[in-house]
């Protein structure tokens, strides 16, 4: 049913995705996300659990800029750039965090910092 | 005075004398009272609080000098020159009742119903011949024992001084209120008053425990007796309407209406809430005249100063109960089971306290059983409505137990405060005691009801009233009461007064500065009482004997007979006793009771000589024939020394299982009733502490929980789409 | 006007906080003299005494209009007593803590004119709303005055007085809710033409509970939920047994300041409420509910006076006192004639004297000696002769003596009491209305021996014999304030006015009692009249027989057989 829908609205694309259609995209963005879900449960290491999340938010980014193209306008596209170069910033906080936090314990394990327990 | 009196004046013609409420249209018109007597109605209450007042500025100016004490009696005196004229002036004309009403001002003034209804109890004073009795002595006595407390007292000149006089004057002020006022709430204000009065000075000695436990008790005890007299209050309000004697008196459709009723003997047509009010207002009654059950405080009020025991637990503020009865005769005279109340209460408390009085020995004990003892007699004489005899005991009763209370003050005072009758002996014979031993032997003769003497007539009539008004037994009971009562005058005399010198100072003994208490016992000396104590007892020794003047005067007749309790009873003797006049009988019966006690004393007690007719033979002061005695009579003896128990029982039984209650009460109030609301705020922390786990504070629980959490919603979402 | 009485205190509780602390005594008292000041303006000049029922000064502006709530102001004579009794207290309050807080002075004195200015503002409003606001806001710096300034358990006892008054309050909340809704919903339309019918207006509550059901009043079942649900919130305040457990803590716990503002006012906003709301709002729910009521408060007079005896901590003894007493008042209140609540209204203000005034003694003591337990102090009549005076004089008035001020409305709330009921007499006076009876007010006379015996038994223990002071005290001079052994001007000048004031209305009530005659028989009327709204048929059910038949008991005002006697 969806790959119909997907067919149907590029109808007059100009230059029609050869085989490629949005259902791909998404499918793609889908397992991304799904590993990067997958990655930050059961992983304990701090960077990659930080990794994981960064692959669900690029995850995101690709069903982003999939539906942008798909609708023809720009606005998941400025999305994406505005999320990258936050992500970015943000990346490096969360390093510079994640250093701290080794300095602290001298391990990177998540689960030696339980402080929020009720 | 009369400069005391012309500032009074002024307020009293302001607020007062224009006041004067004349009788309803039905009694005698205006005028019943001649004269315009408000500004000296006004001035007996308003001087002894001015002259409170001035106590107090004078402990203000922290005064050292006797000054209060001048203050007291000049405004007292000046209150019994008022007594005196407002006496004058309303007995003045013959017949018919008469009363006025003096107003003050509003004290309580409430309009509380659509039709005019209204709570009204001002401060206005009520006067009729029965007021005037009652204030006669009272400010007449108060004067007295406050010349004789200058002198008593000024060993605690300063601020006790300004406390003592302070309050002194405030029980002349709460007891005129008590006795004049023209309504029950300001009885009541007066009623509390001299309770509060009692308390000062009960506790004058605060550092005392046993004082401080003592005016407790006085209070407390009062105030059950109070508890019974708001509720009459309340009833006789709810009932009638009003609390204004005025109407309460004098409206034919209040107690005049009921009164009628249980003259005709129609007792069916009073309705029960009327016959309710005479009980509720006799345990007031009881409460403040020292009666069974609640008479235990009086003989513990001994612990203050003597002068106080004289004026208030002897002669004026004790027989508030007697004066409540009286002035309410016409509602008790409307139940006949309220005069059976107060007559059993009366004959038995007689009974009861003059058997504890024979076995004590502590001197103003034995004279405060004696109080409660013929405070009985006073609510026996009025309640087998014989009020003109209960009042004459009342007032004669009034200077003979101040004399005799100011005698054991003049003794406590000379010797330290010896009074255990074992340790004294022979004071008539030492230098400087003769004035207080002859008041001492003239209230003694009062007491024991001596042929011709003022106690002797007036216990006289109450006997002969109750065996003609059909209470034939309480009148043996009170027989053979004033028969142990001259028993234990005499043997307080006998032991005290007369024979061998003996002295030793009591626990108010200090020694002097590098003095061991043995050398101070040693060197003790009596000192004789000054000028002050013996021109007051010299007064009240011609006093207690002039009294009995008044009786072949029918003056007691005839000041009840215009009063409210006039026209009730058996005014005309018309029974017999044994076939005789009742009171020639009671003359010879009551003579022989009474001497027959004296010389029971004399043989157990008196010591060799003239003084105990020659019967006697004590020869030392700690022991007596009746030592031998008591032995033989048994636990009885030992029992009634005991008082028979009644502090312990009533300790045992309600002090005790009340203080229990409380701190059950407590305990539950912390455990249960806090204990809920504890449980209240608990239970939300034990739901928190329960889900607490779940936060763990661990990232992949969290990320877990998420997906599980987004899942679901996923799940759910599919499947209401699908659905 | 009323509007400066709340205002005034507010903001110079802010000027305090604005100003350095050196004058923040100074600012205090001067916006309590300025607060007291402007309520004698209103009460001399402004404030007609002789119309004590109708509510006077009314100010109103639009708060709400979607659901009626408005800012209104207004006072009767009961609001004018209770708002001079908080101005009179006000200076007295800010002076007696001159010694008593060193520590961040700033911070107590302006809670604390806040605090005057709310409760004159529940005092003022006369919209359920804003009296909600006002009643709630007052929880506030109460709250702050002891968490930050009581003894050592502070904490706890403020928390628990939040905790255990505002959720009393939240249920009022509901109840006022519920009424409202009621009247906005099931009231005939044109009864009430308001804002979509909603309104929150004390004088359209009232005149809206005098509806009959047939024209979709509140039937009687449903205005004693209403009551039940009303009368919470306030008996937690006053507070009624069993809901009294915050209030021994909150005093011990509070600042002497705070002990005093709490006796003296704030436990009469519960009071104060009851007059309004329960007896105003719900007179059905009042007159099914009165016995009930009335056995708890007498339960609370003996109980309350038990556990009094068995304190060792005076001020302990003093704050249960409070729920004794103010069962009298409440008392006095469900007797629901006139002579109760008029002795019920003055009854709040002799307390508030008595009970403040002893609370200021204790804490006169406390500051010299820092302790409060009977066990360690003893026979002060030695040592501070003038305190044992003032202590004498206010235990007096607190056990009811006759002359001072306790002693009227005690009387009253009992007269009231056993007059109220079915129980009628035969002379003058015939019965009144009420649901209660002679038993009522012979169990809480009771109260009378047992007020006696505690307040007897902490003068005997405290003022009373051999001297007893805590252990390492230095007797001639006390540790860190400049306090003399006895007391000095200030404080003297503190109980003065307390003591006259005690002393005049013992003695010369007749002009409060003339000013509270109005609203109260007001009252009492219209509870009465409400009366006949018990008995009616369900609508469905009245046939026009039974509507011509008198329904139910034909309770009337009873009035006086005049003319039998003449």
């Amino acid at each position: 049913m969806l790959v119909d829908i997907a067919t149907m609205a590029q109808g007059d694309f100009p230059e029609p995705m050869t085989g490629l259609t949005l259902m791909h995209y998404l499918m793609t963005s889908g397992l991304l996300f799904a590993l990067g879900l997958v990655g930050f449960v059961t992983r304990r290491n701090l960077i990659i659990m930080f990794l994981c999340t960064e692959l669900m938010f690029q995850a995101a980014g690709i069903a982003l800029i999939a539906f942008s193209r798909f609708h023809l306008n720009h606005t998941g596209e400025t999305f994406v750039i505005f999320v990258l170069t936050i992500a970015a910033a943000e990346a490096a906080l969360a390093l510079a965090l994640v250093v701290l936090l080794f300095r602290r314990k001298e391990t990177l394990d998540a689960s030696s910092w339980a402080e929020l327990r009720g | 005075m009369t400069s005391g009196l012309d500032m009074l004046t002024p307020l009293a013609d302001l607020i007062g004398s224009g006041a004067l409420a004349a009788p309803p249209a039905g009694e005698k018109a205006a005028g019943a009272v001649h004269g315009d007597i408000g500004a000296w109605v006004m001035a007996i209450p308003f001087l002894p609080l001015l002259g409170s007042l001035l106590c107090v500025l004078c402990a203000i100016f922290k005064v050292k000098s006797k000054l209060p004490a001048w203050i007291t009696v000049a405004g007292l005196a000046g209150a019994f020159v008022a007594a005196f004229v407002m006496f004058q002036q309303t007995t003045g004309a013959d017949g018919g009742s008469q009363w006025a009403v003096a107003k003050a001002f509003d004290w309580i003034n409430f309009q509380w119903g659509s039709e005019g209804q209204a709570l009204v109890a001002n401060f206005s004073f009520y006067v009729d011949s029965l007021t005037c009795l009652w204030m006669l002595f009272v400010t007449g006595l108060a004067t007295l024992i406050a010349l004789y407390a200058s002198e008593y007292m000024s060993h605690d000149k300063g601020p006790g001084y300004c406390r003592f006089f302070f309050a002194f004057n405030l029980f002349v002020f709460s007891m005129a209120c008590l006795v004049m006022g023209d309504n029950l709430l300001l009885l009541f204000l007066g009623w509390e008053g001299v309770g509060l009065c009692s308390y000062l000075l009960i506790g004058y000695f605060y550092k005392k425990e046993s004082a401080v436990a003592a005016a407790k008790k006085a209070f407390i005890m009062n105030r059950i007796g109070d508890l019974g007299l708001s509720l009459g209050v309340m009833l006789t309000f709810v009932h009638f309407g009003t609390l204004e004697y005025a109407q309460l008196f004098h409206d034919p459709e209040m107690f005049p209406k009921y009164l009628a009723l249980a003259q005709a003997g129609d007792f069916a047509s009073i309705p029960w809430q009327v016959e309710l009010i005479p009980i509720l207002l006799a345990v007031g009654a009881f409460g403040k005249s020292a009666q069974f059950p609640l008479y235990v405080w009086l003989p513990d009020a001994m612990e203050g100063p003597t002068p106080v025991s004289a004026l208030i637990h002897a002669a004026t503020m004790v027989t508030a109960g007697v004066y409540l009865v009286a002035r309410f005769l016409p509602v008790f005279a409307a139940n006949q089971a309220a005069l059976g109340l107060v007559i059993l209460i009366g004959a038995f408390t007689a009974l009861l306290s003059a058997t504890i009085a024979m076995r004590q020995y502590d001197i103003k004990r034995i004279m405060a059983y004696s109080t409660v003892s013929q405070l009985g007699y006073m609510f026996v004489g009025v309640a087998v409505l014989a009020p003109s005899g209960g009042a004459f005991h009342v007032f004669t009763h009034a200077f003979f137990k101040a004399t005799l209370f100011l005698c054991c003050g003049a003794v406590m005072h000379g010797f330290a405060g010896q009074l255990d009758l074992r340790k004294l002996s022979g004071v008539m014979s030492m230098k400087g005691w003769l004035i207080v031993s002859l008041a001492m032997l003239v209230g003694c003769l009062n007491l024991a009801g001596v042929p011709f003497t003022a106690g002797y007539f007036s216990k006289d009539m109450i006997l002969a009233e109750s065996f003609v008004n059909g209470h034939a037994i309480a009148g043996w009971v009170l027989l053979i009461t004033a028969g142990l009562t001259a028993y234990y005058t005499f043997r307080v005399f006998f032991r005290v007064f007369v024979g061998p010198t003996h002295a030793e100072p009591g626990e108010d003994l200090h020694p002097h500065e590098g003095e061991s208490m043995e050398e101070a016992k040693a060197n003790f000396h009596a000192h004789a009482p000054g000028w002050a104590i013996n021109l007051v007892l010299g007064i009240l020794l011609v006093g207690s004997i002039l009294v009995a003047f008044l009786y072949p005067m029918h003056w007691a007749d005839d000041m009840i007979a215009t009063s409210t309790a006039g026209g009730i009873g058996a005014g005309d003797h018309t029974g017999t006793v044994l076939g005789m006049d009742p009171h020639k009988v009671m003359y010879y019966v009551s003579a022989v009771f009474g001497v027959t006690g004296i010389l029971i004393a004399a043989f157990l007690h008196g010591p060799k000589g003239l003084w105990s007719l020659g019967i006697g033979n004590r020869s030392e002061a700690e022991t007596s024939r009746a030592d031998a005695l008591v032995p033989k009579v048994g636990p009885v003896a030992h029992l009634a020394e005991r008082k028979w128990l009644v502090d312990e029982l009533y300790h045992a039984t309600i002090a005790m299982p009340l203080r229990v209650i409380a701190h059950i009460s407590h305990a539950l109030d912390r455990l249960l009733v806090d204990g809920l609301v504890n449980l209240f705020g608990w239970l939300p922390r034990l739901f928190g502490r329960t889900i607490r786990p779940a936060q763990n504070g661990l990232l992949h629980s969290y990320a877990i929980r998420m997906v599980g959490g987004v899942g679901v919603v996923v799940l759910l979402v599919v499947l209401v789409t699908l659905l | 006007m009323l509007a400066l009485l709340i205002l005034l205190p507010i903001v110079f509780g802010l000027l305090i906080a604005l100003a350095p602390s050196a004058q923040a005594k100074l600012i205090g008292v001067v916006g309590t003299f300025l607060q007291l000041g402007v309520f004698l303006i209103i009460a001399l000049y402004q404030f007609d005494w002789s119309l004590g029922a109708m509510q006077q000064l009314k100010t109103t502006y639009p708060w709400l209009p979607q659901f009626g709530i408005e800012l209104s102001m207004g006072v009767d004579s009961i609001a004018m007593l209770l708002l001079g009794l908080t101005a009179f207290l006000g200076p007295i309050l800010v002076i007696s803590s001159f010694s008593a807080v060193s520590t961040r002075p700033k911070t107590y004195y302006a809670w604390l004119l806040v605090l005057q200015g709310a409760m004159a503002g529940v005092f003022c409003a006369r919209d359920a709303v804003l009296f909600y606001v006002f009643f709630e806001f007052t929880l506030v710096p109460l709250y702050m005055l002891i968490s930050l300034y009581g003894s050592s358990n502070r904490k706890a006892a403020a928390t628990k007085f939040f905790l255990y008054t505002f959720t009393g309050s939240l249920i009022t909340l509901a109840g006022v809710v519920f009424l409202c809704w009621w009247n906005a919903t099931q009231v005939a339309q044109g009864a009430y033409a308001g804002a979509g019918g909603w309104t929150f207006s004390f004088q359209a509550l009232e005149s809206l509970a005098m509806l009959s059901p047939d024209a979709g009043g509140m039937p009687a079942f449903v205005q004693t939920w209403v009551f039940a649900a009303l009368i919470v919130g306030f008996a937690v305040k006053v507070p009624l047994f069993p809901f009294h457990t915050w209030l021994p803590l909150a005093h011990t716990e509070a600042p002497t300041a705070g002990s005093v503002v709490l006796a003296g006012v704030l436990l009469k906003l519960g009071t104060y409420g009851m007059y309004r709301f329960c007896l105003g709002m719900t007179p059905l729910g009042a007159i099914e509910l009165a016995p009930v009521i009335a056995v708890l408060a007498i339960i609370g007079i003996v109980y309350a006076g038990l556990v009094c005896w068995v304190q060792r901590d005076v001020k302990k003894l003093v704050a249960y006192s409070s729920v004794s007493h103010l069962g009298f008042c409440v008392l006095g209140l469900f007797a629901l004639n006139s002579i109760g609540l008029s002795g019920s209204v003055l009854y709040m203000i002799n307390h508030g004297l008595s009970t403040g005034a002893l609370f200021l003694l204790i804490g006169m003591v406390y500051e010299r000696y820092h302790t409060r337990s009977m066990g360690e102090l003893g026979g002060l009549a030695k040592r501070m002769p003038v305190w044992s005076s003032f202590m004498v004089f206010f235990a007096m008035a607190s056990v009811g003596l006759p002359g001072l001020n306790g002693f009227v409305s005690e009387f009253m709330c009992l007269l009231g009491a056993f007059q109220s009921g079915a129980w009628t007499g035969t002379g003058s006076i015939a019965g009144t209305v009420g649901d209660l009876g002679p038993w009522f007010a012979a169990f809480a006379a009771l109260g009378l021996i047992v007020t006696a015996i505690y307040i007897l038994y902490m003068v005997g223990k405290v003022v009373w014999g051999e001297l007893r002071e805590p252990q390492g005290h230095s007797a001639s001079s006390h540790d860190d304030h400049a306090l003399p052994t006895d007391l000095n001007a200030r404080e003297i000048g503190v109980l003065i006015p307390l003591a006259v004031a005690c002393l005049f209305l013992g003695l010369y009530p007749t002009p409060v009692l003339r000013s509270l005659e109005a609203p109260t028989r007001a009252m009492a009327v219209r509870v009465e009249s409400a009366r006949e709204h018990l008995a009616v048929p369900p609508v469905d059910l009245a046939t026009d027989e039974a509507a011509d038949a008198p329904t139910g008991e034909p309770i009337t005002l009873r009035t006086t057989n005049e003319g039998e006697g003449e």
